[in-house]
């Protein structure tokens, strides 16, 4: 085999792009809620089953019957990292800090965590979450670092 | 059920291979692994491929692979698991030759990783997890969902950057020795502790490349096995599990639960226990990964993975010697092929055709660890020499 950087390769002419459009019509209500600022989940009006991320089927007990609550708004930050080297569709991003944090009732959210840099992070310390809107307008939420209560 | 022996294996060589196309890869590894064997195309009725896909130009693999090995008319699927699709491969196809479905059926594993340019394969093995809550707004990477692991470890465990860079030390020395690895080169704790970070605490230096690669294992029934070859390697026992899609559904960020499980059915299918094991490759996609491993699988307590790699107990001459082909981390880690390579690398060990980087055999008892994803699917495959 000779160098690898020499070898002749042909460059397809057809290119790919995929955007998805994804069906939210069962858990809208959670990204409406979102867009006004509050956090909520499905709670299974059968077993009492509470998930996150929101599902209208009850994974404990199948039941397809739900009611919408609020979420605590304070996690303690469980784990974390700093991710340096982006994913292509996140090259305009700066570095982010991607945090799993924790309720009190055992719930766990995946999320940025904003507002405090990478060395003031620590496994323990209390976290809140807050609704953002993307540039092209669709809602999502991060951690922040909770105040000094 | 019908026992089940390796009689071929095939391996290629891995790293950034722009001078084949995906067919022509895999079929470095099956004609090897048929030659091998010793048999004829025609004696094969079933193939599995493992391959992730989405980063080369083919759709189908399978056939794409068949049609150029001139495989015709054979049963055939594509398989994915993930990281681990190799080892769902040879699932797939030993459980057709143990069934009796098939006589003989081979399993390849292939992946060609470096036609899109590296941020796009970033891209979409950051999407092995759950695409609506963790990429779509937090853009997840692989290294971060390990990193999310390590941070929690080594919290609880005490364990430092410098642990786990010994891991990459060892897979590098032990590359050095493997022609078929995509790195040989020896690397320092130094040099681990000074690359790039990629997602902290995680540097490159920790992680596994992207990697071109095939690797094929022929399969056989006992009658054709004993006609084929005096020293077969038997699929003793499989055990399969999985985690949650969605990594803050998990327990806990300090193990891994599919390894746990699929370990303890492993054993228990296999009857052996983790002392019995002469010699094993564990998923090491990060070093963080494999000092998880060793605790997942039972080679040592909770919280002493890094001891053991401290103690150079996962070398050869140490308790139990681990990815002696230098781990994904320096061999590479196609993904497809990265489970059929560890049986081919068990299968060599337990012949005995391990060369300057052979463990001492005692119990002739093998292992292969394979992870998919961040522990969302795990494969654990016990291998063992003799009659």
């Amino acid at each position: 085999m000779t160098r690898e950087e020499e070898q002749p390769t042909l460059r397809s002419r057809r290119s790919l792009t995929l955007r998805f459009d994804i069906p939210i019509s069962r858990t809208h209500e959670f990204w409406d809620a979102l867009g006004k600022g509050r956090f909520v989940t499905t709670r299974c009006s059968a077993c009492g089953n509470e998930s996150f991320p929101p599902q209208a089927d009850c994974p404990r007990c199948m039941s397809d019957r739900f009611e919408w609550v609020d979420l605590e708004r304070e996690a303690r930050l469980v784990t974390y990292t700093y991710v340096q080297v982006t994913p292509a569709s996140f090259v305009n991003d700066e570095p982010y800090i991607i945090a799993i944090g924790e309720f009190a009732n055992g719930i766990k959210v995946l999320a940025w965590l904003e507002g405090v840099p990478v060395e003031k992070a620590k496994v323990g310390m209390k976290l809140t979450v807050e609704a953002r809107r993307s540039s092209e307008g669709n809602p999502y939420y991060v951690f922040v670092p909770s105040l000094p209560s | 059920m019908n026992r089940v022996a390796i009689v071929g294996a095939g391996h290629s060589k891995f790293g950034k291979r722009k001078d084949v196309n995906v067919a022509e890869l895999a079929f470095e590894s099956i004609k090897q692994a048929v030659t091998d064997a010793g048999i004829e195309r025609k004696e094969i009725k079933n193939v599995v491929v493992g391959s992730a896909g989405g980063w080369y130009e083919e759709a189908l693999p399978a056939v794409i692979v068949n049609e150029y090995a001139g495989l015709r008319s054979v049963g055939t699927m594509r398989v994915e698991a993930a990281c681990a699709s190799g080892s769902a491969a040879v699932k797939a196809a030993h459980d057709s030759v143990a069934t009796g479905e098939s006589d003989v059926a081979l399993a390849v594993g292939v992946e060609k990783m470096t036609e899109v340019d590296t941020m796009t394969s970033v891209e979409l093995i950051g999407r092995a997890g759950s695409y609506m809550w963790e990429f779509e707004n937090y853009g997840m990477t692989f290294p971060a969902y390990y990193a999310l692991y390590a941070v929690s470890y080594m919290n609880r465990f005490n364990t430092t950057e410098e642990d786990m860079a010994r891991v990459a030390v060892k897979a590098h020395h032990y590359g050095s020795l493997n022609p078929n690895a995509q790195f040989q080169k020896e690397i320092t704790v130094e040099k681990v502790l000074s690359s790039q970070v990629v997602a902290w605490p995680l540097k490159l230096y920790d992680a596994c490349p992207l990697t071109d690669g095939s690797a094929a294992v022929v399969l056989a029934n006992e009658e054709v096995a004993k006609r084929l070859t005096d020293t077969p390697v038997w699929i003793k026992g499989i055990g399969y599990s999985s985690d949650s899609a969605n990594l803050s559904k998990r327990d806990d960020y300090v193990g891994l639960r599919a390894s746990v499980e699929a370990g303890r059915r492993a054993y228990q299918a296999a009857k052996v226990t983790p002392r019995e094991v002469d010699v094993a490759t564990c998923h090491d996609c990060f070093t963080i990964a494999e000092i998880m491993a060793y605790e997942d699988l039972g080679f040592c307590e909770k919280g002493e993975g890094a001891k053991l790699v401290r103690e150079g107990q996962t070398e050869i001459g140490g308790r139990i010697p681990v990815n002696l082909d230098g781990g994904l981390k320096a061999k590479g880690h196609p993904i497809g092929a990265t489970g059929v390579s560890m049986m081919v690398e068990i299968t060599k060990q337990l012949r005995g055709e391990g060369g300057s980087r052979q463990a001492p055999i005692r119990n002739g008892i093998g292992l292969v660890h394979n992870v998919g994803g961040t522990g969302h699917y795990a494969y654990v495959t016990i291998l063992s020499r003799g009659a």
